[in-house]
């Protein structure tokens, strides 16, 4: 029997006597260890009228444990080289730290300190308030950032995926501390988390520094929340319009459902995707930047998450060649759609997305980020290990008929931002125009 | 960390400067090829070029014809990119062990015999005006950015932006494009770095036979510094639509030759780095003044800057901002820094120099930029040496000898309604 080619690091499994799920990878030749802790409270649990509310509880964390106010935790963070980041997913929340080895035992303290024991003090409260609020603001002047955002919203509209993960400037201002007090004791437990360690470490050595800082955390929530999936974007067949008059580029997005994260089609979608808008040579990039010159970037993507997932093409283009860059894009997909990839594009495709995968597990981090991605998605290590022999498998007619399935077999939905009047007018005849200002977005 | 790895390096006759650097962590190599040109190598009327260039490389040579770069490249599944700073312009492919002979065949051909022709020309110029919409005119801070170094730099080619003036950027011609190929693009004006899953012998003489016959270039004009002296602060007010006012300030610092770069480094870290750092923890955290704060010291083949930039809330006050900053920076040069703060920047330091050796990628490109820098990669490996022994005293003394008022310049910007 042929044996699949191992990407991952071999790995070892245990659960602390509180329940917390552990896995340790030791792998490389440098001194240092990425850990990551996972909980499954992500953007997507925010409560209605609280979007924003998971990412804003975890990066208030970072702010005092009942023995360490920020400066101290920072400093024992810092102080050895160490770094921590901390943020919010749709479907998880996440505490990245990096550590010279020889320093775990601190870090590990530190993380499960600020996991089990964060204080939320109301002057910080009120800090990380005031700077996410001035944030949005000044995220209005980021025509690329308010597409994304709008795309987030004419695809999912009231789904719980359909609020950016920090939330907006109406939502944050209603928050008061008891809301993220609540959210940390409800939402967060040793049963809906995973931890990740990853580098110069055995399990032999972790399991007795995990024990100890984790020691005692147990209870919390057992049950994760699943969204609902979703059967149509808010905007099928629509146009949104960002009015933003001062600008000279538009911003374009299109979009429409695809895949949960996990689905077998993921395989043919790749391979289609390569070939219509991944790399530099696909069909996208070829006639918009190559032939026309029409802009600097142009790709397609999917983005996957539990419940449901998207397809997206995004650009920009200066504006009165907006509508130019629409049918181009819309042609392209819709080519895709009807006939599908090429049989050597098909190849092409295979050769480009193995060959690089690799490259996608090559850090502690990015291996953390795998290992704790497989388990928040019950996904298996053959996802990650055997996922160049699933690319190579696929057939042609696999990727045709996942194009026929995500190439916007229902009108897409359409996002352009930059000047309403003139974007108006480009985006005629796509669907319904609706124009909204920008700070409408946040 | 040198002991994590070898570096094996040759000469070509031609010039060309070649290092491997093995390893089989994964079966990935990665090719950067170190040209040594950038900003500072044009004129006015040329600016831009550089970059402009770095476009026209993926479009074809002798060879291999339009587009066939990342066709092929991406056939064996490989990837490609290239960037273009003030000082050097990097082109590197990441690709799987078996298609390094392709690739090499790939980068020398387009090093021997480049095409440029008028209608690639015409197009690349349309995407990079849609880049410099994208990067400086559509954002506020590539906008600051632009003005600071117009007003930092009155002689020196650091003036002008590395994607140049939109009137240059049209005005370029393919004779410019030609000559600027035949003078920096030369093997003798270049270094190879390869690493990840190679075999070092064989790799080298991979590269002889793809780069062997590529003929010399001719010498590489000297870029001519002749920045006058800075006799007094400078500033520059922008009116502009936006949310808050922006602010940015500089400090003239000195060529990374200079001893003073290293323990510049050091003065980044105690400033800026980190949420502990002294910078966020003041003016974010506890005078409120700024959403974010940042510092960049980053090494320039001649003189450089030490930059200060201040997010601001809607109704920030730049004046405010300033006055804590500077604040900041005089207690410094006055009261020095702590043996705490001196050994918790080290610690960084060293960490950050392990992880970015710690892949192949970054192998490549951190010893490849410390030879463009430092003149060699070993004094790149000596780096943590020369960070151990920065004292407080040495860190009080280059506080004192740059973060003059009279060195400073600062842009700020003003919100304006929109048109």
């Amino acid at each position: 029997m042929k044996h699949a080619e191992r990407i991952l690091p071999p790995r070892a499994h245990f659960t602390t006597e509180g329940g917390l799920g552990v896995e340790v990878a030791k792998r490389g030749r440098v001194p240092l260890v990425s850990i990551r802790l996972v909980v499954q409270s992500g953007a997507a649990t925010d409560p209605p009228e609280r979007a924003g509310l998971a990412d804003f509880t975890v990066r208030l964390m970072r702010r005092g444990t009942a023995r360490l106010d920020a400066d101290a935790l920072n400093e024992a963070v810092e102080f050895v080289g160490g770094t921590l980041a901390v943020f919010a997913a749709e479907d998880f929340v996440a505490l990245a730290v990096t550590t010279p080895a020889e320093h775990l035992p601190g870090m590990l303290d530190v993380l499960a300190q600020m996991v089990r024991e964060p204080t939320f003090p109301q002057h910080e409260f009120d800090t990380e308030r005031d700077r996410s609020l001035a944030q949005f603001a000044n995220d209005l002047d980021d025509p690329g950032l308010l597409a994304d955002r709008a795309l987030q919203r004419a695809l999912w509209g009231t789904h719980p995926y359909g609020h950016d993960v920090a939330g907006n400037r109406a939502s944050v201002q209603r928050m008061v501390r008891e809301e993220v007090v609540a959210f940390h004791r409800d939402r967060f437990g040793p049963q809906v988390s995973r931890l990740v360690l990853v580098g110069a470490i055995d399990v032999a050595s972790a399991r007795p520094l995990v024990e100890r800082a984790f020691a005692g955390w147990k209870g919390g929530p057992t049950e994760v929340a699943v969204p609902p999936p979703l059967t149509q974007t808010a905007f099928e067949g629509k146009v949104l319009v960002v009015d933003r008059p001062d600008q000279t580029q538009a911003q374009v997005r299109l979009g429409g459902l695809a895949y949960r994260r996990g689905e077998a089609v993921s395989f043919p979608a790749q391979v289609m995707n390569a070939a219509l808008g991944g790399g530099f040579t696909s069909r996208l990039v070829r006639e918009v930047r190559v032939r026309r010159g029409l802009s600097y970037g142009v790709g397609s993507s999917f983005e996957s998450m539990r419940s449901a997932g998207s397809f997206s093409v995004s650009s920009f283009t200066k504006l009165k060649t907006t509508r130019t860059l629409l049918e181009v894009t819309l042609g392209e997909v819709a080519r895709m759609r009807e006939r599908g990839p090429t049989r050597a594009e098909v190849k092409k495709a295979q050769e480009y997305l193995a060959g690089l995968f690799p490259l996608r597990v090559e850090t502690n981090e990015a291996v953390a980020s795998a290992l704790a991605d497989l388990w928040v998605y019950s996904l298996g290590p053959d996802w990650v290990d055997r996922y160049r022999e699933r690319v190579r498998a696929v057939t042609r007619g696999e990727a045709a008929q996942a194009a026929a399935r995500f190439c916007f077999p229902r009108p897409a939905a359409v996002v352009l931002v930059g000047p309403g009047e003139a974007l108006a007018r480009a985006g005629e005849g796509l669907g319904a125009v609706t124009v909204v200002p920008a700070t409408e977005l946040l | 960390m040198s002991s994590l790895f070898r570096v094996h390096e040759a000469t070509l006759r031609n010039g060309l400067r070649v290092r491997v650097v093995p390893s089989t962590d994964t079966p990935v190599v990665s090719l950067y090829t170190f040209f040594r040109v950038g900003s500072r190598n044009e004129r006015p009327g040329l600016t831009g070029i550089s970059h402009l260039f770095e476009h026209m490389m993926f479009n074809g040579a002798k060879k291999y014809g339009p587009n066939q770069f990342d066709e092929v490249l991406e056939a064996h599944g490989g990837r490609s990119n290239a960037y273009t700073s003030h000082d050097l312009t990097v082109y590197y492919e990441d690709f799987a062990s078996e298609a390094l002979e392709q690739v090499l065949d790939l980068e020398a051909d387009r090093m021997r015999s480049l095409t440029i022709s008028d209608k690639v020309l015409e197009r690349e110029r349309e995407v990079v005006k849609e880049e410099r919409r994208l990067r400086v005119d559509n954002e506020v801070m590539g906008l600051i950015d632009e003005e600071l170094h117009a007003l930092v730099y009155q002689a020196h080619p650091y003036r002008w932006p590395v994607i140049g003036w939109m009137g240059d950027i049209e005005a370029i011609q393919r004779q410019d494009c030609e000559a600027y190929f035949r003078t920096y693009y030369a093997p003798s004006n270049a270094v190879l770095w390869i690493a990840g899953n190679v075999e070092p012998e064989a790799t080298l003489r991979r590269v002889r036979l793809a780069y062997g016959n590529i003929p010399r270039g001719p010498s590489v004009p000297a870029v001519v510094n002749a920045e006058p002296v800075q006799r007094g602060e400078r500033r520059s007010v922008l009116s502009h639509p936006a949310q808050a006012p922006g602010l940015l300030v500089a400090y003239r610092g000195p060529a990374v030759s200079n001893a003073d770069a290293v323990t510049l480094d050091v003065l980044e870290f105690i400033l800026a780095v980190g949420e502990g750092s002294r910078l966020t923890k003041r003016l974010v955290y506890e005078e409120k003044v700024a959403v974010d704060v940042g510092m960049d010291w980053s090494w320039r083949l001649d003189p450089g800057l030490l930059l200060f930039h201040a997010e601001l809330a809607p109704d920030g006050e730049p004046a405010r901002v300033e006055a804590a900053l500077y604040r900041e920076l005089a207690r410094l040069a006055k009261e020095g820094v702590s043996e705490r703060e001196l050994t918790k920047a080290k610690n960084n330091l060293k960490a950050h120099l392990m992880r970015e050796l710690t892949t192949a990628s970054g192998r490549a490109h951190a010893l490849g930029s410390y030879e463009a820098y430092l003149g060699s990669w070993r004094a790149g490996l000596r780096l943590g040496e020369h960070y151990a022994r920065v004292d407080a005293a040495a860190v009080q003394a280059v506080a004192a000898r740059y973060l003059l008022p009279s060195q400073r310049s600062v842009v700020t910007l003003h919100p304006r309604a929109s048109a």
